[in-house]
Formats: structure tokens, C-alpha cells, sequence
């Protein structure tokens, strides 16, 4: 319980602590530049001794979460997430298209995450690398474990016509924690998403489309993902930035929805953790969860009273 | 990895044993490794172990439809694959000249032969055929690929069957397993490639070559052909120029290969259809031999979960007792500020580079805050120097972009005529 | 919640759902790799190859350890996204376990190809992995395998499934266990599950492993005697 022994304690100390805690880093950091480039593994344990880490944050706090809406006026439905310095953007596109043979009254959700090489100096230009292609599979995974749309709603006449929604998230800016950020920015953006009204003309057996009335999405689940990275086999720490990633010796993610059951847990390999751990990371994913449902339904609340 | 180099002396060495009729395993010159089939318990699938060569090979199917100019076929597709685990110098997705030459040869061997019944894969004319797929994936090099390769896909194609198909008007209807037992393909001829290596200029030929004599020969010729001694293509390569005799010579006895090799393979799918039949047990785990040392096999096991329930019970119990802290900070989740309509933060430690909202944090940063009262008081100072030169035409563009912002924030006026900050003015902007 | 909890145990002691299929493994059966293993399940098997220590590509080159890259072919066509999860997975796993940092700047490659695929594939995969790096002899910190936990509609958990069983359940999971302190070392999810649910799969795969890593022994035990 490490991680939370800050976390819970009571709200204004913390304010003040924290104070404490940044005038403390500044003066490390100005004495410690150099440690910093020579030993990146040992910097960073100084100051996990401490309980807290060189951006100032404690253990288990995420960094700020901005989240906009309708960024993309030319997408049915579109969302821009910045956690820190991360940053994805989110553009849902419906297209119509058959359904598939096997499922005659299902429709199609295809996300794909793209890491161009603009987001950070790791990834390189071409065919998507494995990192982006993983986190693709990783967000299909998610859309089918926790079933956030169900596929049924996408289908408009059984065996003929149904909604493609293409959900391209694309990093801006990779500073750690992407899953996070895709799956906000997919939440998000699917909350955000408005289809036109789409009939079949019984005599021509055309497709119709009413651009005046749009309808929105059925959103049936609201799925969060917290990602924890692992530093020397034993501390956990909560929204790793790109440098924690790249120290870490595990990294994990834990993918709630609002009923608190697990729609995924993902921890592609790494070091080992024990069951006690596993489930303060998931009660911290819960928590997590509701500030992020928090966030999403105060975004759309001001969106609506502003119009 | 690149491949090891075969040094001098083993290169005489090996011919200098061809020369003396000897060979490395101590094999006859005309004789083939043992070969061995075994097929797995999906329906086409094989595997062939040619002595150390192994290859696997699986036959898949799929309704697509038909080539243009051929709207009553259906399609055979062969796709061979040198997977990276044969040998260290095959590269996954590469595509050398070895494998470009073995897929041309198979589908020489396979397609061009026309053993299949293709017409008989057609269901709606010109609309919906079969494409029968033959993955051939090679799994351990020891040489002579091309016969291994095309035994294990003849095979699989022996072995395989489709699902059977109902038509009522213009609905097809795939009928899975379970409600109609799939069908067979029909087989003309089984088609088997034999390869003959030659050394010294085609003074000394040797029969299936393993992987040392194929580094070392000169040229290969490779004849496919069928138990009716019909040649359904021949290739020579290498380089070597071939007497009509010694032509002549290796299809004498690629006919008597060829028909010991399909015997074998009749023989391995009625073994297999007899174990099917009478219930037993089939597939890949059967034929792992139990005799060696390397091989072990457990029967299903148990798992008591006496205690164990006991361990998660207590994980879960004292978690609950634990999570009861963190959960109850459930009312302490920190209110997201709405920044703009349309944007909103949550978190309470950094600030993000975003810099949205100063209004709010008024008693953080006293820079910032002093940099707000400039911007409200539409008074440009000292903060300019250190900003990037902005024209005035490209401030109007920016309010032009966002006309919303005047309704939003409607303690501002209509246009600014300068901003302490590009940077930060664009942040102020509704995102719409 | 306790008496949910009790309830559904029962329901697990009740069925005998908690047996693992019959699995076997042989070790060294490939002539070119360094280490080769296939390992079976029921009717699931996969076959595994690894290469290495060797020299290794400058742009692939670390300075303080060797290069693990894992392969993993589909039985039918190409690989695509989900074998690219898969592969992470596999790797991530395999490079937590093996002491890489002995062979610097060099190169280790895994190959797994299926050969048959009924359920449980990405646990036979690691176990086949794991028999694979232990006949190439390469040095290790701790062994591993995988096992997957099925969760059938009615709650009960099933170990080792099928593909007939994972298809017509609500959630599955496979764990990489290591078999120094049996801790979860991978972690791969498919459907929702309460956290119980969870725990308690966790609970049953530390189990299962015990039995996977006994075969591992007993595997080696007899590589290493003389007599069969």
C-alpha cells in the first residue's frame, strides 16, 4: 500500500506538501541535471526513496487531464485528450457498408491508433511499428471485452446497411501512458459522435440520407484504462511519462468500467507481481474511473449550456 | 543471421565422398531419406518430416469470387513460407530468390497440372467459387525443400474437405460440420516432385540431397510427375547442361520414386481415415514418439484447489478490507474545472503546457495571473519582447477562426488588436 | 460478498472443471535451431525455435544486453495485428525470465509456430517458448509457463479450455506464472470479470502452474537420465 500512503492523506496538507514538494525538486533538479543524464535509473530512484518523482507528482497521482470535445468539426465525432504532455486526438468517421455475412444485424467498429513520427523521435516514418500496431489491437480488444457500443445499434436494415465507425486516434505528443489517452479519447469521442439519419427507400432500395436529423451513439459501457509501470521489481507508479516507461521493468494496464468489473488487464510481460499488488492497481483503475466519468460528463455538460 | 560458411575442407571432403559413392548418413546414391506423414486433426493438415527437413502444410477454403475469364472455376492458391525457425539465414517477409524460385515450382507442380478438380469447386456461376488455400510453411532446412514441400501439400489437399453448400434461389448456405459432413476434394493425379542433384559438371548425381550436398553440387533438376509416369513439369537449374540420357535416366527413376511416395501417402490417409472412423484417437499429439528421451507426455491433471481458494479468498478479503479506504476517497475524486466549453482538466498537480485557464489558478502562479490581468486589460507590455513577432493580419485571422469566443467569454470585446502571447491566445480559444 | 464468493467456489469444487488437458512436450526435435521444442495441449500444439546467442543487426544492437525478437506464424496466411500482440506479449515475457544481460550485443530469436489451434493457444505458446530457451540452453533467472482461465456464463471457472469452451465463455484469461515466487509475469484479457473472479483465476492458475512446472522437472529429469 505503498503507493497510496501520500494519496490519502487529507486535502490541504497535501496542498502544502506539494508547495514543499516542487521548491524540493527545483533545487534538485538544478543541482541534479547532470546526475540526471549520467544515472537516468539511479535519478529516478532518489526520488521514489522519497515517495514521490521528479515531476513532483506522488506515486499514485495522475498527471493533469484535459479533455476537449468536437475538436474535429469535419468528423462525426471527435476528442482531444492531453495527460501531461500526451497528447491523442480522436476522429470518428461513420461510413455505410454491408455487415458482415457471419452477423447480418451487427455493424463495424474499426479503431487504429497511429504513432507518426512527429509525436516523438522513436517512432519513424512508414508501415505502423509494433508499439502502434499493439496498441491498435489493444483498443479492439477493448472495444469487444467491454462491449462500450453494442454492435446491434450500427446495424440500420438487417443484411443490407450498417454504420462503419472509423476511430483513428493519432498522437500529437508522446509523453508516456498512451493507452490512457486513446481510450478517453475514444470514450469521449464516441459520446461526441452524431450520425445523420440513414432510411432505405422501399421503392429504389437506396440508401437515404437525412443530414437534419442526426442521432447520437448508445454508449453501454464507459471504459477507463490506468496504466502502472513497475521500477526495480517492487515499487508500482500510476500514469509512467516516457522516460518511467522506459525505465520500468514492467508495465500494466488496467481497464475498468463504471460497474467496477475488469474489462482488461493487460500486462504484456515484465516483472512479476503479486495478487496484493495487482488488486491495489485495480482499486486504484476504480477510482480513476470515476474521475474520468466525472470529466467526460462535465465536458459534455458544458458544451450543452454553452449552446 | 547470416549462414555459417562451409569451409574448403568440407566441401572436399563432401565430394570427394560423392566421388567414392559414399554419402554423409551413409545413404545409396539413389535412396531417399525416411519420410514420414503425419496429419493433424484439422482436416488438411500435414506434416512431413523428410529425414530432418520437416514441413508443415495446412489447406484452408473460402467463398470468393470467380476470375474474370474464368467464371465457372474455382481458385487454387499456393502460398509456401520459409519461416524464420528452418534455418538462421531466412528473414521473415523477405522475399529471397529460393522462395520465389520453390513457390513458382509448386504452383508449376500443383496448378499448371490442373490435379485438382477445379470446376467442381464452383457454387453460383460467375458469383461465389471456392478458393482453396494451401499454406506450406517450412520448418526445419535440411535440404531438398521442393520434394518435401510438394509431398506435404499434395497430401494436405488429399486429406482436406470442404464444407458442403446448399443453394435455394440466390442464398448460399454454408452447412457447418456438425449439420452435413464436409466434402472431398477430387483429385485427378497426385503430382510429386523428385530432385536430382549433379556434382562435377553432371559426372555424379545423387537422389533427395540434404543440405550439405546442396551447397556443394553443381546443378539440381527437379521433376514432378505422377504415379501414371506422366512428367507435369521439369526444371533444371544451376547452370549445368544435361545429356538427353541422363534426362532420360532420372525420370526412369523418378517414376519408381513417384510411385513408392504416393503408396506411402495412400497409405497414411487411410491410417487416418481408419483412426477417425473407429473413433481413436488422431492428430500431431499421437504421433509424438513416446520412446525417446526428449519426449515426455502427462496425462490431464487435476488441480485441488483445496487451499488455494482459501489464498484468493484471503487476497480478496484483505483487499476489500484495504480498498475500503481508497474507495470511500470515491466522494474525494477531484472536480473536473471546465476550462472552455468543450474542454475540461482534471488533476491536480502540474501544470500542463496546455496553460488553459489561468483564471482559475489565480493563487498559483503569480506570473501567470499577472500575465492574465495584462491580456484582460488589453494591454500589451514587456511580455511582448519575449513572444515570437506577430502581424496584426494574422491576429484577425486567429479571431476570424474563432468567432464563438466574443459569446463565450462576453467580458471581452469583440477584437483584440494584440495579444501578450500567440501561444497563449490561441489557448484561450474555444476549441470548436 | 463472502457468501457470493463461497457459493461460486463450491459450484468450482462441485464440477470437475479444474483439470488441465493432457499435455506433452519434445524438446530438441529440430535439426538447425539451437533450441526446439513443441508442446502440446488437448489438440492445441505449438512448435518453437529459438536461435542464439549471435551476432546481431547494428540497428538492433543494445550495448548492455542481447536482442530477444519473437516470431510468431499463423497457420494460415500472414501474420497480422494479433500475432503482433501476441508476439509482445511473448517477448516481454521471455526477456523478463532470461538473463540477457550475460550476452551483450547479440541476438536471440524466438520462433513459434502453431500448428493446431484449440483454445488456450497464447499459454501453450509461452510453455512452448519457455521448453524452447530451456533446450537452447540459454541462462535464465526463472522459468515460466501459461495457463488460461476460461469464465463460463454460469460463473464456473474452467482451466485449459478448448475453442469451443472459450468461444461460449464470457471472459478469458491467460497468466504467465514464474516459478520462483509464482507471481503473474503476463496478463491477457478477453471479456469483463469482477475482481473477484479475477483473483480467483489468478488462485487457480498459481495451481495450474505448480503442475506445469512439476512437468518441466520431470521433463528435464528424464532428458538427463539414462534410462526412460
Amino acid at each position: 500500500m505503498k503507493l497510496y500512503a501520500n494519496h490519502r492523506k487529507n486535502n490541504k496538507k497535501k496542498k502544502k506538501k506539494k508547495k514543499f514538494t516542487q521548491v524540493h525538486v527545483v533545487y534538485q533538479i538544478s543541482m541534479a541535471a547532470g546526475f540526471k543524464t549520467a544515472e537516468p535509473l539511479e535519478y529516478h530512484r532518489s526520488f521514489l526513496k522519497e515517495n514521490c518523482r521528479p515531476d513532483g507528482r506522488e506515486l499514485g497521482e495522475f498527471r493533469i487531464t484535459t479533455l476537449n470535445i468536437g475538436s474535429i468539426s469535419t468528423a462525426h465525432g471527435s476528442a482531444l485528450v492531453k495527460i501531461g504532455n500526451t497528447t491523442v486526438i480522436c476522429g470518428i468517421k461513420g461510413e455505410l457498408a454491408s455487415p458482415p455475412n457471419d452477423a447480418p444485424n451487427n455493424g463495424y467498429i474499426v479503431p487504429n491508433v497511429d504513432l507518426p513520427p512527429l509525436c516523438s523521435s522513436k517512432f519513424r516514418p512508414g508501415a505502423p511499428g509494433e508499439q502502434a500496431q499493439a496498441a491498435s489491437q489493444f483498443m479492439a480488444d477493448i472495444i469487444e471485452s467491454s462491449e462500450i457500443i453494442l454492435k446491434e445499434d450500427l446495424c440500420i436494415e438487417k443484411g443490407k446497411l450498417c454504420w462503419v465507425l472509423y476511430c483513428d486516434m493519432m498522437c500529437l505528443d508522446y509523453d508516456g501512458n498512451l493507452l490512457d489517452a486513446c481510450v478517453i479519447a475514444l470514450l469521449a469521442a464516441l459520446k461526441n459522435v452524431q450520425l445523420p439519419e440513414v432510411s432505405i427507400n422501399k421503392d429504389t432500395d437506396l440508401a437515404e440520407v437525412n443530414t437534419d436529423k442526426k442521432r447520437r451513439l448508445n454508449i453501454a459501457k464507459h471504459p477507463t484504462a490506468s496504466s502502472f509501470v513497475v521500477f526495480d521489481d517492487s515499487i508500482v507508479i500510476v500514469d509512467p511519462t516516457a522516460e518511467e516507461e522506459s525505465l520500468s521493468t514492467a508495465m500494466m494496464t488496467v481497464v475498468t468500467d463504471e460497474e467496477d468489473r475488469l474489462c482488461m488487464l493487460h500486462k504484456p510481460g515484465g516483472t512479476s507481481l503479486s495478487g496484493e499488488k495487482l488488486q491495489d492497481c485495480i482499486s486504484r483503475a476504480v477510482t480513476r474511473n470515476r474521475e474520468i466519468s466525472k470529466l467526460i460528463n462535465t465536458v459534455i455538460q458544458s458544451v450543452k449550456t454553452h449552446k | 543471421m547470416r549462414e555459417t560458411p562451409l569451409s574448403n575442407c568440407e566441401r572436399q571432403f563432401l565430394l570427394k565422398g560423392i566421388e567414392e559413392k559414399k554419402r554423409l548418413d551413409g545413404r545409396q546414391t539413389y535412396d531417399y531419406r525416411n519420410i514420414k506423414i503425419a496429419f493433424g486433426t484439422d482436416y488438411g493438415c500435414c506434416i512431413v518430416d523428410l529425414g530432418k527437413t520437416r514441413v508443415l502444410a495446412q489447406v484452408s477454403c473460402e467463398l470468393v469470387a470467380p476470375k474474370e475469364n474464368r467464371p465457372t472455376e474455382g481458385i487454387l492458391f499456393l502460398s509456401l513460407e520459409l519461416s524464420p525457425m528452418a534455418s538462421p539465414s531466412f528473414e521473415p517477409g523477405r522475399q529471397s530468390e529460393l522462395l520465389v524460385k520453390l513457390n513458382r515450382l509448386l504452383e508449376r507442380c500443383l496448378r499448371n497440372s490442373k490435379c485438382i478438380d477445379t470446376e467442381s469447386l464452383c457454387v453460383v456461376s460467375g458469383e461465389k467459387v471456392w478458393q482453396v488455400r494451401v499454406d506450406v510453411h517450412v520448418l526445419n532446412h535440411d535440404g531438398n525443400l521442393m520434394d518435401a514441400a510438394s509431398i506435404a501439400a499434395i497430401a494436405g489437399l488429399s486429406h482436406f474437405r470442404r464444407p458442403d453448400v446448399g443453394i435455394q434461389g440466390d442464398q448460399v448456405t454454408v452447412y457447418s460440420p456438425e449439420e452435413r459432413d464436409p466434402v472431398p476434394l477430387s483429385i485427378y493425379h497426385m503430382p510429386i516432385c523428385v530432385s536430382f542433384s549433379f556434382y562435377l559438371q553432371g559426372t555424379y548425381l545423387l537422389v533427395d540431397p540434404c543440405e550439405r550436398e546442396e551447397r556443394v553440387m553443381d546443378g539440381l533438376l527437379v521433376i514432378a510427375m505422377n504415379k501414371h509416369r506422366e512428367i507435369c513439369s521439369i526444371q533444371s537449374s544451376g547452370g549445368i547442361m544435361l545429356l538427353k540420357e541422363q534426362v532420360l535416366r532420372c525420370s526412369k527413376i523418378a517414376s519408381v520414386k513417384v510411385s513408392e511416395i504416393t503408396d506411402l501417402i495412400s497409405k497414411a490417409l487411410e491410417n487416418d481415415r481408419r483412426a477417425r472412423k473407429e473413433g481413436g484417437r488422431c492428430g500431431f499429439a499421437e504421433s509424438m514418439p513416446v520412446e525417446r528421451i526428449t519426449v515426455l507426455k502427462s496425462d490431464g491433471a487435476q488441480i485441488e484447489m483445496s487451499d488455494a481458494e482459501v489464498g484468493s479468498e484471503a487476497v480478496t478479503m484483505a483487499t476489500e478490507s484495504q480498498s475500503a479506504e481508497p474507495l470511500s476517497e470515491v466522494g474525494r475524486v477531484p472536480s473536473p474545472v471546465v476550462r472552455a466549453p468543450g474542454a475540461v482538466q482534471v488533476g491536480e498537480c502540474l501544470q500542463n503546457a496546455w496553460g488553459l485557464g489561468e483564471e482559475e489558478d489565480e493563487d498559483d502562479e503569480e506570473e501567470e495571473e499577472r500575465l492574465e490581468m495584462q491580456e484582460d486589460n488589453q494591454r500589451p507590455m514587456k511580455s511582448k519582447s519575449e513572444v515570437v513577432v506577430i502581424s496584426d493580419s494574422e491576429e484577425e485571422e486567429v479571431v476570424i477562426l474563432h468567432p464563438k469566443k466574443t459569446q463565450v467569454k462576453d467580458s471581452k470585446p469583440e477584437t483584440k488588436p494584440e495579444a501578450p502571447s500567440k501561444k497563449k491566445k490561441k489557448k484561450k480559444q474555444p476549441l470548436h | 460478498m463472502k457468501s457470493r464468493l463461497l457459493g461460486s467456489t463450491m459450484e468450482v469444487d462441485g464440477q470437475s472443471t479444474l483439470s488441465l488437458r493432457e499435455f506433452g512436450c519434445e524438446q530438441n526435435l529440430l535439426s538447425r535451431p539451437d533450441g526446439s521444442a513443441s508442446f502440446v495441449q488437448g489438440d492445441t500444439s505449438v512448435l518453437a525455435g529459438v536461435y542464439g546467442p549471435a551476432e546481431v543487426k547494428v540497428s538492433k544492437e543494445i550495448y548492455d544486453r542481447a536482442t530477444l525478437e519473437v516470431v510468431i506464424q499463423p497457420k494460415v496466411g500472414l501474420a497480422g495485428v494479433k500475432e503482433r500482440a501476441r508476439e509482445q506479449c511473448v517477448r516481454e515475457t521471455c526477456e523478463a525470465a532470461l538473463l540477457s544481460t550475460l550476452h551483450p550485443r547479440s541476438s536471440l530469436s524466438l520462433v513459434l509456430q502453431v500448428v493446431h489451434d484449440d483454445g488456450s493457444l497464447l499459454s501453450c505458446s509461452l510453455n512452448a517458448a519457455c521448453m524452447a530457451l530451456m533446450d537452447a540452453g540459454l541462462p535464465m533467472g526463472c522459468l515460466f509457463c501459461g495457463v488460461t482461465c476460461a469464465i463460463d456464463p454460469d460463473g464456473l471457472i474452467i482451466t485449459d479450455p478448448t475453442a469451443q469452451q472459450e468461444k461460449n465463455s464470457r471472459a478469458v484469461m491467460t497468466f504467465a506464472i514464474d516459478s520462483a515466487q509464482r507471481r503473474v509475469m503476463m496478463s491477457s484479457t478477453k471479456g469483463s470479470f469482477s475482481v473477484n473472479e479475477l483473483q480467483q483465476c489468478i488462485a487457480v492458475s498459481q495451481r495450474a502452474s505448480e503442475k506445469i512446472f512439476q512437468f518441466y522437472r520431470d521433463s528435464v529429469r528424464r532428458r538427463y537420465s539414462k534410462t526412460l
